[in-house]
């Protein structure tokens, strides 16, 4: 008897599933950038809004190289419901509290994945995995260091304003980053 | 498209999984299943097997075993792009489920059986 789901696609149920649920939590990510963008937007910190909408992009980027990945690989693509997108924040520093949680998330969403694969032996998927990875690395410090910002700099005074445009030049340029 | 079983059929069929309720076959050479169940035999591929899972797995069992009302205790499945509709009891659901649930498992089975011994062999 032939392997028939094999030759129609790459990937086991429990992959797909997981990879779909990662383009969801892709789609969250990239609306609540948006939401971010608009509050910082709204209370005068354009440097920090520019910054938001460009992680957004990225987001929308990273849903969509996983939406084609599962197609690819024979799979069935599932287009996110993206609902329940928080608008308001308390404070600025709050925007970027949470920024760091999602960037947090999403990482263990996909070691989660990359542990089923290493379970499967579905070593094609790892291999498509390790791009991620390594792009958590990046958005994990910038997330970090946005963060870091608020204890060296502080937002007595002009701090805010200090911050937020601080926060349109972080890059991760370390030795570690290639 | 309901395919009534006849010896007129171009493949051969291997039998996959079969309770009492029905059985699931497989035909290589039309790369699709043959669910002999409720009644009827109907051919699915990949696609349409997929969702046809999907939907029987999603029916809380346990649910509508515990609902009291006075509707009427059956359930259609309706796939989407697919020939086949199901009109089932409640019975019918439980007795489809372990079908496809023992189908999937037999058709896991066969795909490490492929990928430990025949794969590495070559």
């Amino acid at each position: 008897m032939k392997d028939l789901i094999r030759v129609k696609s790459l990937l086991s149920t429990e992959v797909e599933e997981l990879l779909n649920h990662q383009v969801r939590k892709e789609a969250l990510s990239s609306s609540i950038y948006l939401a971010m963008a608009s509050w910082c937007n709204r209370n005068g910190f354009d440097y920090s809004s520019e910054y938001f909408f460009k992680q957004a992009e990225e987001e929308r980027h990273h849903q969509l190289k996983f939406y084609k990945y599962i197609l690819d690989m024979g799979g069935n693509a599932v287009s996110p419901e993206v609902t329940g997108i928080k608008q308001e924040y308390n404070s600025f520093r709050e925007v970027f509290e949470d920024a760091l949680d999602q960037e947090i998330s999403v990482t263990q969403s996909i070691k989660k994945i990359y542990a089923r694969c290493l379970n499967e032996q579905d070593y094609v998927t790892n291999e498509f995995l390790n791009w991620f990875l390594k792009e958590q690395r990046e958005e994990e410090y910038k997330a970090r260091r946005a963060l870091e910002l608020f204890e060296v700099i502080g937002v007595e005074g002009t701090g805010a304003w200090e911050i937020d445009r601080h926060v349109g030049k972080i890059k991760y340029d370390s030795e570690a980053a290639d | 498209m309901v395919t009534t079983l006849t010896e007129t059929q171009t493949g051969i069929w291997e039998d996959v999984f079969s309770t009492k309720a029905g059985t699931v076959y497989q035909c290589d050479s039309e790369t699709c299943w043959y669910i002999n169940f409720a009644g009827k035999v109907a051919k699915f591929d990949y696609r349409c097997l997929q969702k046809l899972k999907k939907a029987v797995y999603h029916i809380d069992i346990e649910a509508k075993l515990l609902d009291s009302s006075k509707d009427p205790d059956v359930e259609i499945i309706f796939i989407c792009a697919c020939d086949h509709t199901y009109i089932l009891t409640l019975l019918q659901i439980i007795e489809l489920k372990e079908l496809l649930q023992g189908t999937f498992v037999m058709l896991q089975l066969n795909n490490i059986l492929h990928d430990k011994l025949y794969r590495t062999a070559v």
